[in-house]
């Protein structure tokens, strides 16, 4: 049986390699996921390890968000000070500051050369610098910086070259000292690494005031006893930890990444082996029909059923076996592909090459095995039951229809499924059966394709009239054989199906959430910065033609006497009203500017908003003619706080009371207002906001005498901005080249999270649109494989309709438009039922949502799906015209 | 039975003139394989097939039967010697050109698989006619039908028919198309003595009363008695001819082969 097993293999090379390249498509993909996130899960942990293999001790701040966002006056900061104080500590061997932040390399123009390069602070000490000089020296000198090689090509410099830079404070102009590498790569960073000399690192990349965001030790002596020592020198401000935990953590934030890649990819992967295994069914049955007469003939001589099985099922695992080895080859080739396509349109993944693991091949060679065994499966259990006598009977045209019990169970789930979907969106039946309509559409999809393949063979045969009698005869193939025209045509079902609904759901989602989150914001821009918006930015935005009006905000982030950090916030209060989308609950705002008084932001606002600002009248929004008037409101926090009426989703009201802002939300309540130097005030609440974005960022709002005498002399840290109309654009653009140089400065439209949310879903639905392509070329290749059989299967039926006198070209035409057919069928089932349930779950999820299909799109996907139908036509095509007219004659 | 049939048919001196021929073989030579494998299907055969004749080819397997009437009707390309079909020589003839010949001019029954399983008996009539997009001229097609007795079976599929009725459907289309002359390849194969016996017939009366040209290769002596003439083959020649053919007179040139 195994020799008999080989034999056929050999003997029939073009199934073979149909079988073969399906599975090969599928596996291959699978591969190439587990080799990118291994290449990148190795190159990240390794960096990491090799970064900081010598630390003995990390000092770290105790506060990591004062860190990020207080200034150099802040104690809780690591700064100059903290440096000496560390470098003090007997059995301190070596002390290094480390700080990350974007900086990037300008070309003339101001473009930067790469995207997210990085300055870091040059480490002197030699066993702490994980950067190594493979040309010049180190920086010296304020304006001498050392570059990565890398970068130092990408840009043409070279030791000696002048550059300049884009930085937290500005622009500046360098000299090239040196050219970095790290370890085997190029740089630390995917983006590029620029090296600052200690010296002036502080300030650039602190954005003018020194802040680390941590200290690197080397010891030498008991590390615990040192430890203790630095704890002991610097206080309750700092952390001191070892080297094993600091590498330990930055891993993890690095496993966060790889977290997100692992998914995307095996998702593809999946998608494929689904399709895959149906193409290999629908194959599989075909070549064991065509076959018959042979299965029929080992049958008659003596062999069992089982035997026969087996065989099919060895040749089932040969081809498994041999694909999946091919499959990982080509997977290989493929990730290597993927990371060159990355980091030309620069997104490089980091790590470079192929990381092949024995659990990597593994897999692929088990899953591609199973997946090819049990596709296989059921046409050599149907082989087995072969009956002896079809060995004398000649060979006809597989004419197996389907039970017409198939058909009627096909479509009866058909109809219930369609019944249910329908009935729970209109409320009709509980949603919770959403599920279970789901599922019996795909059973019925799945029982009744023959039942849709003959219907709709029949209903395109009309419009098939117009190619003349090839029409006409291929819409009649079509419908010949139901099964094997809905196996073929579900291959592409599956792809289609998936894109049209996560594309037309996925686009009406995303302008639904989009549209509630836009109502949170009112500024046109936001300028911001976690350092400073220095104040020639702030001037230079006032003068920028277009900009209607800008409200600078100076921020403070304060401890509170729990420790808890509270924001603090002055700004131009005539500016306010007009840049910002700042909503007053109660009291004034006039008191606030001129008084004692404290704005506060009540929080229990927020979800109410999200609530009504869709399904209710949008008139509580723009009604008030002046949100900030002085006179009494009409609302009240009472009739604005909907407590009372819907409760507040657990999860949408993430921020922990007290964050920024207090739980007192009453004109006249006091509260406790902590102060720059550790103390605190009692401030009364002179005016209540609503929780709009714009006001989450503002924490307690002061007058700015007020500000002064609790915080001092504060940076900037936002702007608000509102443009004249129709300037959008034009104000966008001026705003990006005045902050270009600044590279810890952000310009953003005001409704970014809305816009940062809709990239996402953008990004989803491109990527499954990604995935389409992928299943439709593995369906591409079960259409072929499906039509090339069957024209060998009807040879003798071609060969006669040749001799009658149909040129090659009108076989050509039919069988052509065989294959196109069959892409339309696929096209319309997937399409249909993808935009169905689309409307059926978008519906059920909220009847506010409009489907707002983008006809387009869902054009294309269907110009897609009929494309590979047209691509697949034309190697059975060739090989239809070339049946020899004295096929008819052979009675084999 | 036999006898009556062929005393009225065969062509007398007085109805002989100008002998116009349906198709015609000079020479023809079919080689195929190379060296030491050259096997010669046909080895030098020359052959007129007049029109308003019934002729049937015979001779054991591998005698060429089937080559020849593979070449003569322009399925096949000889390897050396000259076809014609009326006055058209194929030999020059492309692909193509040679397709729209056979759709007009010849007509084919063969021994299986000679129709279009989702096409009607009418429908596969009509088909070389719906190739060249033409309708079949509607009293010829009722005089056709009726003459293969099909009258009321026109809107049924192959697969409502019986193995006799799909070949009379056959005869029919061969028929309706007005060929030039009609190739049959062992026509009665598949069929049950009754069912062959009528296809037979009908076949006759297309070139008596129809005034068609049949060949036929067969090796079933009966099947050959209904032809106006046999001719023999064997390993690439016409060995011989028989004009007027009874069962004993073939059965009788049979058994010479063997000997």
């Amino acid at each position: 049986m195994l020799r008999l097993a080989f034999k056929n293999l050999r003997a029939n090379l073009s199934r073979l390699i149909a079988m073969v390249t399906a599975v090969v498509a599928g596996i291959a993909f699978l591969a190439a996921g587990l080799m990118l996130t291994d290449a990148v899960r190795v190159a990240l942990l390794g960096g990491v390890a090799d970064q900081y293999q010598s630390v003995d001790l990390a000092v770290v701040p105790a506060d990591q968000i004062l860190a990020t966002f207080g200034g150099g006056d802040s104690t809780s900061a690591l700064n100059d000070t903290t440096l000496a104080a560390v470098r003090s500590v007997s059995g301190v061997k070596a002390a290094a500051p480390e700080r990350t932040v974007d900086v990037q390399l300008l070309t003339a123009s101001d473009e930067a050369v790469s995207a997210r390069t990085q300055g870091r602070a040059w480490i002197s000490d030699d066993a702490l610098n994980p950067l190594t000089l493979v040309a010049g020296r180190a920086p010296a000198t304020a304006n001498e910086v050392v570059i990565d090689r890398n970068l130092a090509e990408k840009a043409g410099l070279k030791v000696g070259s002048s550059a300049r830079l884009a930085t937290p404070i500005g622009p500046l102009k360098v000299q090239v000292a040196g050219l970095s590498a790290f370890g085997r790569n190029d740089a630390i960073d995917a983006g590029g690494t620029i090296s600052f000399p200690e010296s002036a690192a502080g300030e650039v990349l602190g954005g003018g005031a020194t802040s680390w965001s941590r200290i690197l030790v080397r010891t030498s002596g008991d590390t615990a006893a040192i430890s203790a020592a630095i704890s002991k020198q610097l206080g309750e401000q700092v952390g001191v930890i070892d080297g094993a935990a600091l590498i330990e953590s930055e891993q993890q934030s690095s496993a966060a990444f790889i977290g997100l890649l692992r998914p995307v990819l095996q998702a593809f992967a999946l998608l494929s082996l689904l399709v895959c295994g149906f193409v290999i069914f629908n194959t599989f049955s075909v070549v064991v029909t065509q076959r018959f007469r042979e299965l029929a003939l080992i049958r008659a001589i003596g062999g069992t059923p089982a035997q026969v099985r087996r065989s099919l099922m060895l040749e089932g695992l040969g081809i498994g076996l041999l694909a999946s080895a091919l499959g990982i080859a080509v997977g290989a080739l493929l990730s290597i592909g993927l990371q060159s396509l990355l980091s030309a349109i620069d997104i490089p993944l980091p790590g470079a090459g192929v990381k092949v693991t024995s659990g990597t091949v593994a897999l692929c060679m088990i899953v591609g095995t199973l997946v090819t065994v049990a596709s296989v499966a059921v046409p050599a259990f149907r082989a087995g039951r072969t009956k002896p006598v079809e060995a004398m009977r000649s060979a006809a045209v597989d004419r197996t229809g389907s039970s017409t019990v198939r058909l009627v169970v096909g479509g009866l789930l058909l109809a219930t499924a369609i019944g249910l979907l329908i009935g729970a969106k209109v409320g009709a039946v509980p949603k919770v059966l959403l599920g279970a309509g789901t599922s019996l559409l795909f059973a019925g999809l799945v029982v009744g394709g023959p039942l849709l393949a003959r219907v709709f063979s029949k209903a395109l045969s009309v419009p098939m009239r117009v190619f003349g009698l090839t029409g006409r005869l291929a819409a009649d193939n079509c419908a010949r054989n139901p099964k094997r025209t809905a196996t073929t045509a579900n291959a592409l079902v599956i792809g289609l199906f998936l894109v049209t609904l996560v594309t037309v759901s996925g686009t009406a989602v995303k302008k639904w959430s989009v549209e509630k989150l836009n109502t949170l914001s009112g500024s046109d821009y936001i300028v911001s910065s976690n350092a400073a918006v220095p104040d020639s930015v702030v001037k230079g935005i006032i003068a920028t033609d277009g900009v209607a009006g800008a409200a600078a905000v100076r921020v403070a982030v304060v401890n509170d006497s729990t420790g808890i950090p509270q924001i603090i916030s002055t700004t131009d209060f005539d500016q306010l009203a007009t840049t910002s989308g700042i909503k007053l609950s109660s009291g004034s705002l006039d008191e606030v500017a001129n008084g004692d008084g404290v704005a506060v932001v009540d929080l229990t606002t927020l979800l109410s908003d999200l609530v009504n600002s869709g399904s209710s009248s949008k008139s509580t929004d723009s009604s008030e003619p002046n949100p900030l008037d002085t006179s009494p409101p009409s609302n009240n926090p009472s009739s604005n706080n909907p407590s009372s009426n819907n409760p507040p989703n657990d999860e949408t009201t993430a921020l922990p009371p007290g964050t920024f802002g207090t739980s007192e939300t009453e004109v006249g309540s006091t509260v406790e207002v902590p102060t720059i130097n550790g103390g605190s005030e009692t401030l009364t609440v002179a005016a209540v906001l609503n929780a709009k974005l714009d006001a989450l960022t503002l924490g307690y709002l002061v007058g700015p005498a007020t500000f002064e005498r609790l915080v001092g002399e504060q940076p900037v840290r936002q702007v608000f901005i509102r443009v004249e109309p129709g300037q959008a654009e034009a104000v966008g653009l001026s705003l990006e080249r005045l902050t270009r140089q600044f590279t810890t400065v952000d310009v953003q439209p005001g409704n970014f999270i809305g816009q940062a949310v809709g990239t996402i879903f953008d990004f989803l639905i491109n990527a499954v649109n990604a995935l389409l392509a992928m299943s439709l070329l593995i369906a591409l290749i079960g259409i072929v494989n499906t039509m090339t059989l069957s024209i060998i299967e009807r040879r003798q039926e071609l060969g006669m309709v040749r001799a009658l006198g149909m040129t090659r070209g009108q076989v050509g035409a039919m069988v052509g438009l065989e294959a196109l057919m069959l892409g339309i069928l696929g096209t319309l089932i997937g399409v249909g039922t993808g935009l169905f349930l689309g409307w059926i779950l978008i519906g059920s999820l909220d009847s506010s949502i409009s489907l707002g299909v983008d006809w387009g799109r869902v054009a294309l996907i269907a110009a897609a799906g009929c494309a590979a139908g047209a691509l697949a036509s034309i190697l059975p095509t060739r090989r239809a015209t070339r049946v020899d007219v004295l096929a008819a004659m052979q009675a084999t | 039975m036999t006898d009556s049939r062929n005393e009225s048919a065969a062509p007398t001196a007085s109805q002989q003139s100008p002998v116009q021929w349906a198709a015609q073989v000079h020479d023809g030579v079919k080689r195929y394989g190379r060296g030491d494998n050259t096997v010669f299907a046909l080895s030098g055969v020359t052959v007129g097939f007049q029109q308003g004749q019934f002729t049937a080819i015979m001779g054991p397997s591998g005698s060429g039967k089937s080559t020849l009437m593979q070449c003569a009707a322009g399925l096949d390309r000889l390897t050396s010697g000259r076809v014609f079909i009326g006055d058209t020589e194929l030999g020059p003839l492309n692909e193509k050109q040679l397709t729209l010949l056979r759709r007009k001019k010849v007509g084919f029954v063969f021994q299986q698989f000679n129709l279009l399983p989702t096409l009607t008996a009418a429908e596969n009539i009509a088909f070389p006619l719906t190739l060249a997009k033409r309708r079949p001229d509607a009293a010829w097609m009722d005089q056709v039908v009726s003459t293969v007795g099909l009258s009321d079976r026109l809107r049924h599929k192959p697969s409502e028919l019986s193995g006799g009725q799909q070949q009379r459907v056959a005869v029919a289309r061969a028929l309706v198309e007005r060929p030039d002359i009609i190739f049959a390849d062992e026509p009665t194969g598949n069929l049950d003595s009754h069912s062959s016996g009528e296809i037979l017939s009908f076949m006759r009366s297309a070139v008596d009363d129809l005034g068609q040209t049949v060949v036929m290769v067969t090796h079933d002596p009966v099947a050959a008695t209904y032809a106006h003439r046999v001719l023999f083959l064997t390993d690439g020649k016409i060995t011989d001819e028989l004009m007027a053919p009874t069962r004993d007179s073939i059965l009788d040139r049979m058994r010479q082969f063997d000997s």
